[in-house]
């Protein structure tokens, strides 16, 4: 689904060059649930930003379902984003003047399809991922899990076919926490989602089938999960992270 | 300490200036028209104009007085709507060691910095406006305009006291609220309003619905005409206006609950909901911002209907050098004719009579057309000879009268009704068809001018026998008259009064247009200072409040643009959110004021409120007048807000 080929990025000005990412190389299978992590600084954001067109890449290529996001005309970007990318970020990033069931039909509303067929999908969806009973409510009345779900169902209300997710557990308790993770293993497992997450987290990375490591723009390592249980994979990750240098702070 | 103190003051103050660029500009203009005013209140030159002129400082400052509060209302809202957005940043120096008293007095001083600069600024441009309203000034009176630069010494401290006043009210409930409140507060003040920005009930339905009767039924009553009905009706349009933007946020997310489909058509959703939920937060203020750009509206039409009959009236009274009408029929007219030998060089003059009809035969078929009234009980008549020494006075072209016709010379109000007629009359004995009809100014307005608003013109034959209804003068001289003249004439007109108890009339046409400028400069000037200080407040105020939320916007348009919509539908959604925002609170005002101004500007007498004068052009001229300034404030603010707001591509 998802090729990432080479992909190098650079900033700066002449004299002074940043480079975020190094040659960096992946394939996200269809259905796959990935993870990618990695210090402060190691280009994780950098990488999502990149495969989800918001930056552009200095050298290489990314092609998500055979297309070639990095050639991708201007025009054209917001159309493929919109329906071929979900998103859900760390601080949830839902709209506070609009209800939970206008947030999730705001990703449909984007592409000007049947607007009267807007208010079934995303009961539909909102059913599947249990917020049904927060639809008609705004955003400052739910809690950091309910939001994040309501994220994770605006970015599959479109039939997105790849989710893209930078620290969704960031702002949320362990409780929360561990309740979205198993919404996403769902998300992966029954409806077949896509998902690529960014994480520094150990915890949330051993919910994944696989996990890349970062380190100074580079590939560090992979570790996939196989037939092992998720308690093995996470502490097989902590060991990953101590080998890899990171801060403390960043493993545990 | 303090030159930390100072620099940082001066450094915030900058930004300030920066941020609410908007404010400051409206600041600056509100300093230059206080000071051009001023100005014009402690002019003593302008007091020389006219004599009715010393009435001048007293009609601009009792407006002064208003506008003051209202710009000190602007100050002191954006004073303390800075306050809540730098909260956080105020709740920092706290965190830092400072005192609340300290944060104070920085804020005071930056605060005092600004207000300072605004007011350099505009005392310079208020210099500028002051020459510019002295021309119009002098214009009116026809007095050649010499520019002289000096603004006096008074009114540059007139507008610092002004000022001052104004600064320390606003700072000083700033600094009260900055003494009372602690670092949680401050860190905390924005996440306090965050609650409350969506409510809705059926209760705020039912409010939308009386409001909406209560401003209509109110705008009915301002225009009765009665003092009493027309403040009950102000009383009812201001709680109509507050019942119908508090309660309108609710009424709209209802209406798209229910129609579902319609909500998520094209940008609807996004922009209805920025809408209401800024309506949510702001109802109150939006009401106020209503109230009074219809205020705004009400006063430029009342000036432009007051400056329209002022004009109407002269050109029908001013159309002779010198007329002096006289109320009785038998007087000794050597009274005013000696002066006029002794002390005005005439050119061409006739002294004549005007007539009684035997019969109102004409004035019966114009009350039955058009609503005529007239205080002469019968058709009045002048005849053929005196009509035409009147026209060539007046300098109005010869016409022609056959021998067995009549004219009738009329106000234009009268004019196709008089075309209509179409019975012959029969003054004197003489059966008369009619021959034409002519519309220019013969003075038609008074008890002793040339009828009320008609006059039937016949041979000198036909009015051989009539009874007489009173005597007249009409003049061209070879000089405008004189005021000194004019006012010599109406002693003896008083004496006149006081022997006899007969009034008569005396116009020049200088007297008139004197009077015209005089009453002018003494109301609409007034007047459209206060429309201007309004909208410019208001305006500011909405803008203000607009780009205040440029960050948030921002924010919004970037998650909009990941989440993969097209630039185009962002620019429509901003650009659709933005025109409701601002054509909201001008909607009631149109509604209110248009059938107020149209209503204002039918109650002078018929034939003085036409052409450019009437009520459709008046109306058309104060709306024009209105959004001219209000769209000066949304072109800056779209500009500003589509320049920061909306993302650019990758």
């Amino acid at each position: 689904m998802l090729h990432v080929q080479n992909i190098e990025k650079y900033y700066g000005t002449k004299n002074n060059v940043t480079k975020a990412l190094d040659r960096v190389s992946f394939t996200v299978e269809d259905g796959e649930f990935l993870a990618i992590m990695g210090a402060s600084g190691s280009g994780k954001t950098t990488l999502l930003n990149c495969i989800s067109t918001i930056d552009t890449v200095s050298a290489g290529d990314i092609l998500l379902d055979g297309v070639s996001v990095s050639n991708l005309p201007a025009a054209e970007l917001a159309r493929f984003r919109r329906e071929r990318l979900g998103f859900v970020f760390q601080d949830f990033n839902l709209l506070d003047t609009l209800t939970i069931e206008e947030n999730i039909g705001l990703a449909l509303t984007l592409g000007h399809g049947d607007a009267g067929a807007v208010q079934g999908r995303v009961r539909e969806v909102a059913g599947k991922l249990g917020i049904t009973d927060i639809l008609g409510k705004f955003p400052y009345q739910v809690s950091g899990g309910q939001k994040q779900r309501a994220a994770c169902a605006r970015a599959m209300v479109a039939g997105q076919s790849l989710l893209l997710a930078d620290e969704p557990t960031g702002a949320l308790d362990s409780r929360a926490s561990k309740n979205l993770l198993e919404i996403m293993t769902e998300m992966n497992r029954s409806m077949g989602a896509t998902i690529l997450m960014v994480t520094h987290d150990a915890y949330s990375a051993s919910y994944a089938k696989r996990v890349l490591f970062l380190k100074d723009g580079r590939v560090f390592n992979e570790i996939l999960r196989g037939n092992r249980g998720r308690s093995v994979f996470y502490h097989e990750i902590l060991d990953v992270l101590a080998a890899l240098g990171g801060d403390v702070s960043d493993v545990l | 300490m303090s030159v930390t103190y100072f620099e940082l003051s001066a450094r915030n103050a900058k930004r300030q200036a920066r941020d609410y660029l908007v404010y400051f500009a409206t600041v600056v203009l509100a300093a230059a028209l206080l000071c051009a005013f001023n100005g014009l209140l402690l002019s003593g030159e302008v007091q020389t104009l006219s004599k009715s002129m010393n009435m001048m400082p007293l009609m601009l400052g009792m407006a002064s007085a208003v506008v003051v509060c209202v710009f000190g209302w602007l100050v002191s809202y954006a004073t303390g709507f800075m306050l809540s957005r730098r909260s956080r940043e105020l709740g920092t120096y706290l965190l830092i060691g400072l005192e609340n008293k300290q944060v104070a007095r920085l804020f005071f001083l930056e605060n005092l910095a600004v207000g300072g600069c605004a007011l350099a600024l505009g005392l310079v441009l208020g210099d500028v406006l002051y020459q510019a309203l002295r021309a119009i000034l002098l214009a009116l009176f026809g007095i050649p305009y010499q520019f002289t630069l000096a603004l006096s010494l008074p009114a540059v401290a007139l507008t610092a006291v002004y000022f001052a006043l104004i600064y320390l009210f606003a700072l000083g409930r700033s600094r009260r609220r900055i003494r009372k409140m602690n670092i949680h507060g401050l860190i905390y003040f924005e996440k306090q309003n965050q609650g409350a920005v969506i409510r809705s009930g059926k209760g705020r339905r039912w409010v939308f619905a009386a409001s909406v009767v209560l401003a209509a039924a109110g705008t009915v009553l301002l225009m009765s005409g009665s003092g009493k009905l027309g403040l009950t009706g102000a009383g009812c349009v201001i709680v109509g206006l507050y019942g119908f933007f508090i309660s309108f946020a609710s009424g709209v997310p209802a209406f798209f609950d229910r129609r579902p489909a319609r909500k998520y058509r094209g940008v609807n959703l996004l922009v209805f909901r920025t809408l209401t939920a800024k309506l949510a937060t702001m109802g109150v203020l939006m009401a106020t911002i209503s109230m009074i750009f219809t205020a705004t509206l009400m006063a430029e039409g009342t000036g432009l209907v007051l400056r329209g009959l002022f004009i109407g009236r002269m050109t029908e009274k001013a159309c002779f050098d010198l007329y002096i009408g006289m109320g009785e029929p038998e007087r000794d007219r050597s009274i005013y004719l000696d002066y006029i030998e002794a002390h005005i060089p005439v050119e061409e003059d006739v002294f004549y009579q005007v007539y009684n009809s035997p019969d109102d035969q004409f004035m019966a078929y114009l009350k039955e057309t058009n609503n005529y009234y007239s205080f002469y009980e019968q058709d009045p008549i002048l005849r053929w000879s005196d009509y035409a020494a009147l026209r060539s006075i007046a300098g109005y072209p010869p016409v022609e009268l056959g021998e067995d016709q009549y004219l009738v010379h009329c106000i234009s109000a009268l004019e196709k009704d008089a075309r209509g007629y179409t019975r012959p009359i029969s003054p004197g004995g003489v059966t008369l068809e009619l021959g034409g009809v002519h519309t220019e100014h013969l003075l038609q307005s008074g008890v002793t001018g040339q009828g009320h608003g008609y006059i039937l013109v016949v041979p000198d034959r036909a009015a051989e026998g009539l009874s007489v209804h009173h005597l007249a003068y009409a003049a061209k001289t070879v000089e405008p008259v004189p005021y000194e003249d004019f006012y010599n004439l109406t002693v003896l007109m008083d004496q006149v009064w006081e022997n006899t108890g007969r009034a008569d009339q005396i116009n020049t046409e200088a007297s008139e247009k004197d009077e015209l400028a005089s009453q002018t400069a003494l109301t609409v000037f007034p007047l459209f200072y206060l429309a201007l200080a309004l909208t410019m407040t208001a305006a500011a105020i909405l803008t203000i409040q607009q780009l205040s939320e440029s960050e948030r916007y921002r924010r919004q348009f970037a998650l909009l643009q990941k989440l993969g919509m097209d630039r185009r539908d962002m620019a429509r959604a901003l650009g659709r959110q933005f025109f409701l925002y601002y054509a909201l609170p001008a909607v009631p005002p149109v509604l209110i004021g248009v059938p107020f101004i149209l209503n204002l500007a039918k109650v002078p007498e018929p034939g003085v409120m036409v052409g450019l004068r009437s009520p459709a052009a008046i109306t058309a001229f104060s709306l024009a007048l209105f959004f001219l300034v209000y769209g000066l404030y949304i072109l800056m603010a779209y500009t500003s807000l589509r320049r920061n707001v909306l993302p650019q591509d990758r």
